[in-house]
């Protein structure tokens, strides 16, 4: 097959196979900007002169300290997990109509590579245009957003460009890399020509074992302060690392333990089940449990570094109280401390609410798409005299009953994991002089001998407290926003359940 | 005695039309056979007297009431009690097992849980397929899935079953063996059967037969072979 008939019948399709094209783009657009913005502040360059000095044309502490640059990539490399995952669930949507669509071509003389290649090809061309798109994107808006103020600083890093090269493999690698995944999730996939046949996933009830990936999570992030302070600053960027591993490994056993969580539910509701909207919701949850894992990973993620991030606000909130009031003792009731951090803070809260948006659009894609697949048994029903709220409740319960326990499941574990990484507050055990005079005393050396005093301030070890109503904030948040994109998937339900459908084999 | 009664059905799908001012009536415990070519608009009137579609013109009447002027949660209602409704691939809910289906339209009713199933039990065992309570359609053959879902269309007892080419997908043998039940459990509790079909052999197992073309009744009769029909019952 010549690339151009392939090119040509990698984009062929309907309406369905189009939508799936454009959400792969804007997807791989949205990646391709994250990515980039990423690459921009690690491409800022260190300032000249000795340690600690700043790059002061910048108005935003994170991109003006170095140090902390690469923490800021880093957080915008971790929103790219939910923009991923959305084009994850995309390439689920129109499936059975790309998988007759392949048994054609197969009927016609197709061999397997050649229909593989043309799904993977269809992927990595959206990706491509939605790469690109998102390179444009970039560039324009690096030169909209170039405004600096009064004292000639940015708010964003637009005087810088990454290499012209780094650019090339951002717009290049994304679609290789789609095209690619898609690949390796055919895999598992034989398209026939009378049809497309998928191996059998995993089967059997789901074991409790993600647990212990969560508690391995908790375990580790209870360890990483007293080995901190046993080993010393020297292997910090090696205990960045056991965070980072800490922190998949909860998302991990969080997002694993969403299918033995699915599955009890689903039993308990089937035990208790009395209307059939609830018992086509049980079944469905005890059948493919793990549907629970692949719709909310992201969203689960999200929250888990969310949790995570509320305990170290909570930290930081009850340090600077601490601090405040420890320096009104001593006598400097004007203290104000630096609020850098609660500043940065807003920004991961920002990023996390940004993540819970993406991860709520691809479910929005995943309960259409869950609808479009079972269209003829609804059909079938609805012409039977099933109302079509009965089957709107059991999506409902099918989504929800599961989703409630896993986000808190999702916000505990952050929660904890956060908690244990920041530890205690250990604030004062110290001597402050205070000069109790006017400032023109005060600086003068001899007269000030007269008025100082020495202030002892105690040490106070503090535990933060649960961060009750921004968990409950974040859990809330989440759960509206997974009813809300129920609602939107729900609008497709009568289009769907058309008697026209049953006409179809 | 007249049951349902349409009067004039005229349906269009954009400018083909489907049905042209069609009148029909069927009695009680009758069987119907609608017969003609693909395209003829079988599955249409069937549709439309089942309630699923509202004729664009014409009218529909189900004992003395008009029901395509009825909203869809009435004519919905309408199906689940009085009416039963059988398409050619079963169209069971893939993930509940042979009773649960069979029972759902119980569940839906409000009946109890333990009653549903005893009833759906019990016309599993009628049907010959009391071994499929707990199995899901996806591992039952073609016949066993549509045995299931006459079952799942005859559990509520209603007084008309609309099928629309209920053997289309089974091998000769079995859909005859098919239609034998059907039959059977129709006329024991005086159910009229509307039955789609283009397989005169199934169209024999009727009282009347209907053959349409091009949306109209082309002639009306006792199917070729009424005789052929007596010896099948």
């Amino acid at each position: 097959m010549s690339p151009g008939t392939l090119a040509r019948l990698a984009v062929a399709g309907n309406r369905t196979d189009l939508a799936r094209m454009v959400l792969t783009a804007l997807s791989a657009a949205l990646a391709t900007l994250v990515v980039l913005a990423a690459l921009t502040v690690l491409a800022i360059e260190k300032p000249p002169g000795p340690e600690g000095t700043q790059s002061e044309q910048y108005t935003n502490a994170l991109l003006r300290e170095p140090g902390l640059r690469g923490g800021t990539a880093f957080a915008l490399l971790l929103l790219t997990i939910p923009v991923l995952a959305l084009a994850g669930q995309c390439a689920r949507l129109g499936a059975p109509a790309r998988d007759r669509r392949l048994a054609a071509l197969r009927l016609a003389g197709a061999t397997p590579g050649q229909v593989t290649r043309l799904a993977a090809l269809e992927t990595g061309l959206a990706s491509l245009l939605g790469a690109l798109a998102g390179l444009a994107g970039y560039l324009v808006g690096r030169t909209l957003l170039h405004r600096p103020d009064g004292d000639g600083r940015l708010a964003l890093p637009t005087d810088v460009l990454p290499a012209v090269p780094a650019l090339a493999v951002v717009v290049l690698a994304l679609p290789a890399i789609a095209a690619l995944a898609t690949a390796v999730m055919l895999r598992g996939v034989t398209t026939t020509p009378l049809g497309v046949v998928r191996r059998a996933g995993r089967t059997g009830a789901p074991r409790p074992w993600p647990a212990l990936l969560v508690g391995l999570g908790v375990l580790a992030a209870a360890l990483f302060e007293p080995v901190r302070e046993s080993l010393g600053p020297a292997l910090d960027a090696w205990l960045a690392l056991v965070v980072l591993v800490v922190a998949i490994s909860a998302v991990l056993g969080v997002v694993l333990g969403t299918g033995t969580i699915s599955y009890l539910v689903g039993r308990l509701l089937h035990r208790y089940a009395s209307s059939p909207a609830r018992l086509l919701a049980a079944r469905r949850l005890t059948d493919d449990p793990w549907a629970g894992s692949r719709t909310f990973a992201a969203l689960l993620a999200a929250l888990v570094f969310g949790a995570g991030a509320a305990a170290f606000r909570a930290w930081f909130q009850l340090r600077d109280q601490l601090e405040r009031e420890q320096n009104q003792v001593a006598g400097f009731a004007d203290f104000q401390p630096d609020s850098f951090y609660l500043r940065t803070m807003d920004l991961v809260d920002l990023a996390v609410a940004l993540a819970v948006t993406v991860a709520a659009a691809g479910l929005i894609v995943m309960v259409v798409e869950g609808i479009s697949t079972r269209r003829r048994a609804y059909a079938a029903l609805v012409a039977t005299g099933v109302p079509r709220t009965t089957i709107g409740t059991s999506i409902l319960w099918q989504v929800l009953a599961p989703v409630v326990p896993a986000v808190l499941s999702a916000l505990g574990a952050g929660y904890v994991i956060g908690r244990m990484l920041m530890g205690d507050i250990a604030s004062g055990g110290r001597t402050e002089e205070v000069c109790r005079a006017s400032a023109e005393l005060c600086q003068d050396p001899v007269a000030r001998q007269n008025y100082v005093e020495f202030v002892q301030v105690d040490q106070v070890v503090s535990a933060p407290g649960v961060p009750l109503g921004q968990l409950a904030l974040l859990g809330g948040g989440a759960v509206v926003a997974v009813l809300a994109t129920v609602g939107v998937g729900l609008l497709f339900l009568r289009s769907n359940t058309a008697v026209e459908e049953l006409r179809a084999t | 005695m007249t049951q349902l009664h349409a009067r004039g059905l005229v349906k269009s799908y954009g400018p083909t039309p489907a049905l042209r001012g069609l009148t029909l009536d069927i009695a009680e415990g009758e069987i119907v056979a609608v017969t003609g070519p693909s395209g003829c608009g079988k599955s249409t009137l069937l549709h439309c007297l089942a309630g699923i579609l509202r004729p664009d013109a014409g009218e529909v009447t189900w004992r003395g009431h008009r029901i395509d002027t009825w909203s869809e949660a009435a004519r919905s209602r309408l199906r689940r009690t009085e009416f039963g409704v059988l398409f050619q691939f079963g169209h069971l809910v893939a993930e509940l097992t042979g009773a649960e289906n069979v029972a759902l339209p119980l569940l839906l009713a409000g009946t109890g849980r333990r009653a549903a199933r005893t009833a759906a039990l019990n016309w599993l065992d009628r049907l010959g397929v009391a071994e499929l309570a707990d199995v899901r359609p996806g591992e039952m053959s073609g016949g066993q899935q549509q045995r299931c879902a006459i079952a799942r269309a005859l559990v509520t007892e209603p007084r008309v079953l609309f099928a629309d080419e209920p053997t289309g997908a089974l091998d000769t043998v079995t859909g005859e063996q098919l239609l034998t039940h059907l039959v059977r459990l129709a006329g024991e509790q005086r159910t009229a059967v509307v039955l789609v079909t283009h397989e005169p052999r199934i169209a024999a197992y009727a009282d009347r037969e209907i053959v349409m073309r091009d949306g109209v009744i082309d002639h009306t009769g006792l199917g070729l072979d009424a005789p052929l029909a007596g010896g099948l019952r």
